[in-house]
């Protein structure tokens, strides 16, 4: 109905909400109590003012132990109470904010947002844009993708990078040797040494692809150079899940899969953990945060991993691509932006409070400075044998594609693609064919919620 | 005459008064909540384009979706293998409690009743574990003796699976439900067809189960409820077996991954209502089935 | 009456089956994270630590698990004696009046269970976020209020424990309606109000869903909630990330079971007696 009037979601559902209620709240306007955000950069007179003013945010996030962080931004700022909530992980913890925001109370001020679910928010306009209060001052700071991965379209910065996840691979040092393997360089390598490995001890696995787990995939198509998805303008959007640089991924895993020299088995269960801990798989394509999760996963392993970059497809021009590591948005309902988007800026970027996160996190950084700094990479974990992971990952973070972008209906695309590749991988059927279903789910889905697709 | 009338007036106003509490409440959470989804079930809300009245499109829409029959279809398969089982099973364990028969019989009522206090977070995180195809004890120990592992998991078993944790959370509660109609049987019943030679089946047969058909019924009719709007358990088994159960696995949980994950919340309402209103129909079905064979 | 070793046997072996994710479960509490992948799960590991995984367990982030336990409790029985008293008004008032459109509420009451919760929570949340309940223990314990299950049982229950000819007497004695039902009627109506209260504590207990949507702060957490808060914590697949909280979930899964097992066993009968009157008629 093009033309017609239209209400926002958000008033519409509190509008309707208060007429089922019969209260006299009614119609309370189309856009919100949010402030507009102007371009227009908000002088230093009055985020000095702001910042003296006393107020309250609220910031909800699951990092463990972050008071620590907040304090140093509450002796800075002694005005602003900042009380932080750990309102969940994953999926329960976006639902719970998007149901917030549908409501229109009840949302945080600040949250903690995954790079991948930026996109998911901002398509319902809940996040504000950082540019008004100096954001873009910071660019600097941090990695390059990371400043990419939290940019719009016109160019807003819709949150601060805090940590990251750049991709690597973690093997058994003590599998390898019994094999004569080494860490493949390449992919082909490293299906040749899949297939040794496993026809040499068919108890074992080169390594895990779960099959639920599409932030890994979605890392690896990063590292191969797909461009899945481009929106542009308010309702354009381009979908390309299964072009040729993803299909040469699905055909590699694909065929791995068949070829019965993978496991596809669902991470993060107790069969995947015990795997970890039993030696059934030689190696963990994962995350700059996979080193300091496997020391605690798989205690019983300590000593006998090492790191590595990922398998290249063209070794000259080495690359890879992110899973996971997460950021801090502020949510566009809130009364007090000033506050809240200095904060988000404070606690990323101030050194002190970014380096905590480094040591006490544990927390792979997002800053240049970080990744550079020699306590942080010169750090030799036993569990790895005294071999400096940070280094290696840290290294692997400089190849990371900064254009790599998110759909704005991300839980939809994971569902779909677990559905369609995900199964295929683990039913052994072919990963190409499910490329082009997952393709045209996620189209259909596209055009179904009002989307233009290219 | 008319002073009688007036007294039952006024204590069928006092009955309503009593029930007035409820009944307010009722309406404010149950009923209002429920208007308000069919009212948002006339509308769509587009992540692009906003929200508008669509009129029933969004029913006429789930009517013909073949995502929504088919886990219409699974529950309803569900329900007619697993409920037959899960009273049958609560029925024996109930005539053999009642039996006199067996040693024992207060502890093992009660670990037959513990799963049913039993969070089913926790119990499909249990079952979970004991199903698990590498290092679950089951798939262990064939393997201990050359035998097949059994995939608990797999697409073939996974409607078993479930029906297991069902079952096994749920048997308890019926079982002490009917064992419960049992124990008000009057025991002079019991003497007399004792005196005419009555053995224990025969009892069991002829006094015991006729008297059993009310409280069947109630466990009957929850467990058509409780089968059509299965949920709990296959998303908790999503998590380890996500290529077997997708997002539309059951009709409860397609409801779900509308609203949380598609974003389509009026879409799912609609989704619901028809759901229940299956419910509804199966429920009528099963009493008048019952009723019927009551009657000749 | 003589005893039958072979349906002894029989049901034994069924206990066992009905014990056997239990036993697990226990076992698994009694080990670190290190144990819990390496060791058969079905026996105890060289070193069992249950009261080691207890303290930690119960201190963890302050002990945010005891405040999960302890908000649980509130919320179950809360709820509990509130659904059985409002349903044991009602089924009183229904079973021993006649007014009029009643046989219209009664179907209106048990064909809304029909429908399911799903379709309740989005409408539910938004009505409360309107009305400033959102995040508040009313969220929880407000819904759990109205049990139609509860209302069913003690309509039926009341029909026969509370005899008409009691009542007459009572009204001809000059009591008034209300004085009735409070001592006579709620007396009589003992044992399905211990049933409904249990039904319904078991029912809150185990609630996950709602307080999931209702809740942010995990100081109002119910323990089935921060459980699984816990869980994403372990297996997040992303930043902050910790393994070592599996060991603590299992811990905290036997704890929370507890309780609520000993509410059954130590109120048995009670409980037994009041569904076994609600059962056989209808």
């Amino acid at each position: 109905m093009p033309g017609s009037p239209q209400f926002t979601r958000r008033s519409f559902l509190a509008a309707t909400g208060v007429a089922a209620l019969g209260t006299a709240l009614g119609g309370c306007g189309s856009s919100g109590t949010a402030p507009a955000a102007a371009v227009a950069p908000v002088s230093q007179a009055d985020i000095d003012k702001a910042m003296a003013t006393p107020t309250e945010l609220t910031f909800w996030t699951w990092v463990p132990d972050i008071d620590q962080e907040v304090a140093l931004f509450q002796r800075k700022y002694p005005a602003i109470k900042v009380t932080v909530v750990n309102a969940g992980r994953g999926t329960p913890a976006y639902t719970k904010l998007r149901t917030a925001l549908q409501a229109g109370t009840g949302a945080p001020d600040v949250s903690q947002i995954e790079f991948q679910y930026i996109p998911t928010f901002t398509i319902t306009d809940s996040l504000l844009d950082l540019r008004p209060y100096g954001a873009e001052a910071l660019r600097d700071k941090f990695i390059d993708w990371t400043w990419g991965q939290v940019s719009g379209q016109g160019g807003e910065v819709w949150a601060i990078p805090q940590d990251t996840g750049p991709l690597g691979l973690l093997y058994r040092q003590d599998i390898f040797d019994r094999h004569g393997l080494k860490p493949p360089a390449t992919w082909d390598e490293f299906a040749d040494a899949a297939r040794k490995l496993h026809a040499a001890d068919p108890q074992v696995f080169l390594t895990n692809l779960a099959g639920n787990q599409a932030a890994a995939w979605h890392g690896l198509m990063w590292q191969t150079g797909a461009k899945p998805y481009t929106v542009s303008g308010a309702s354009d959007i381009s979908i390309k899940v299964n072009d040729e640089a993803s299909k040469k991924l699905a055909k590699f895993w694909g065929g791995l899969a068949q070829e019965g020299v993978i496991g596809t088995e669902a991470d993060f269960t107790d069969g995947w953990y015990a795997a970890l801990n039993n030696g059934k798989y030689a190696t963990w394509i994962t995350a700059a945060w996979g080193p300091v999760f496997l020391a605690g996963a798989a205690k019983s392993t300590a000593g006998l991993w090492r790191a590595a970059p990922l398998p290249q497809w063209n070794a000259a021009k080495p690359a890879s691509g992110n899973w996971g590591g997460s950021t801090t948005a502020v949510v566009k309902t809130t009364r007090n932006p000033i506050a809240a988007a200095i904060f988000a800026q404070f606690l990323n970027s101030d050194p002190e409070s970014a380096k905590l996160f480094a040591t006490k996190q544990f927390f792979f950084p997002a800053t240049k400075a970080l990744v550079a700094d020699p306590g942080f990479v010169g750090d030799t974990p036993a569990f790895f044998g005294g071999q400096q992971v940070n280094k290696v990952f840290a290294d692997v973070g400089s190849t990371v594609d900064p254009t790599f972008g998110w759909p704005p209906f991300l839980d939809q695309v994971v569902t779909d693609w677990t559905e369609t590749v995900g199964k295929s991988l683990t039913a052994k059927t072919d990963a190409v064919a499910a490329l082009d279903q997952w393709q045209s789910r996620i189209t259909t889905f596209a055009q179904g919620q009002g989307f233009t697709v290219r | 005459m008319s002073t009688l009338s007036s007294t039952k007036d006024r204590r069928g106003s006092a009955g309503l008064l009593f029930a007035t509490p409820f009944l307010v409440l009722f309406v404010v959470l149950f009923l209002a909540p429920l208007a308000y989804a069919a009212y948002l079930s006339l509308f769509q809300t587009k992540l692009v384009g906003g929200t508008k009245f669509v009129g029933l499109d969004n029913y006429a829409r789930a009517v013909a979706d073949p995502l929504l029959l088919q886990g219409v279809l699974r529950v309803a398969t569900f329900f007619v293998v697993q409920v037959p089982v899960m009273l049958l099973l609560a029925l024996l364990f109930a005539l053999a409690l009642d039996s006199g028969l067996m040693r024992l019989a207060r502890v093992v009522r009660l670990g037959i009743f513990v799963p049913y206090a039993v969070p089913s977070v926790v119990a499909t995180l249990m079952w979970g574990y004991l199903y698990g195809p590498d290092y679950g004890p089951f798939a262990q120990l064939s393997r201990a003796v050359d035998l097949p592992v059994p995939r608990f998991l797999s697409e073939g078993w996974m409607l078993g699976s479930l029906a297991n944790v069902v079952t096994w959370e749920f048997v308890g509660y019926n079982m002490i439900i009917l064992y419960a109609a049992l124990r008000t049987i009057p025991g002079d019943l019991y003497e007399a067809a004792a005196m005419d030679g009555a053995g224990a089946w025969r009892i069991a047969w002829s006094i015991k189960l006729p008297a059993l058909r009310p409280a069947l019924l109630l466990t009957l009719m929850f467990s058509v409820i409780g089968s059509f709007q299965l949920f709990n358990e296959p998303k908790l088994l999503q998590a380890i077996a996500p290529d077997v159960i997708d997002s539309a696995y059951t009709a409860n949980l397609y409801a779900y991954s509308l609203t949380f994950i598609g974003q389509q919340p009026n879409y799912a309402a609609a989704v619901s209502f028809l759901l229940g209103l299956v419910i509804v129909i199966v429920s009528y079905v099963v009493l008048l089935t019952a009723n019927r064979r009551r009657t000749p | 009456m003589r005893r039958s070793t072979p349906l002894t046997i029989v049901m034994l072996a069924a206990l066992a089956y009905f014990l056997l994710p239990l036993f697990w479960l226990v076992v698994a509490s009694t080990k670190s994270t290190e144990d819990l992948f390496t060791t058969f799960g079905l026996w105890f590991s060289d070193a069992p630590q249950f009261l080691t995984n207890v303290g930690s367990t119960l201190t963890y982030d302050d002990g945010v698990f005891v405040r999960w336990l302890r908000n649980t409790v509130i919320y179950a029985v809360v709820s509990a004696s509130g659904a059985a008293l409002l349903a044991a008004a009602a089924g009183y008032g229904f079973a021993k009046f006649r007014f009029r459109g009643q046989a219209i509420m009664s179907s209106a009451v048990l064909g809304a269970i029909m429908v399911p919760a799903t379709a309740l929570a989005i409408p539910t949340y938004l009505l409360f976020a309107q009305v400033g309940l959102v995040n508040t223990p009313w969220a929880i314990i407000l819904p759990s209020l109205v049990s139609p299950f509860g209302f069913y049982l003690m309509r039926v229950y009341a029909q026969d424990a509370v005899p008409d000819s009691l009542l007459e007497a009572a009204r001809l004695d000059g009591a008034g309606e209300v004085r009735i039902f409070f001592q006579i009627g709620l007396r009589l109506l003992a044992p399905g109000l211990v049933t409904v209260v249990l039904f319904t504590l078991v029912a809150t207990w185990n609630n996950y869903f709602l307080p999931l949507i209702m809740l942010n702060d995990p100081n109002l957490y119910p323990v089935t909630v921060g459980l699984a808060a816990w869980s994403a914590q372990a297996a997040g697949g992303g930043s902050g990330g910790n393994s070592d909280i599996l060991a603590l979930l299992l811990t905290g899964s036997t704890l929370s079971v507890l309780p609520l097992m000993a509410a059954f066993l130590l109120l048995q009968r009670y409980w037994q007696s009041g569904l076994a009157a609600g059962s056989v008629k209808q």
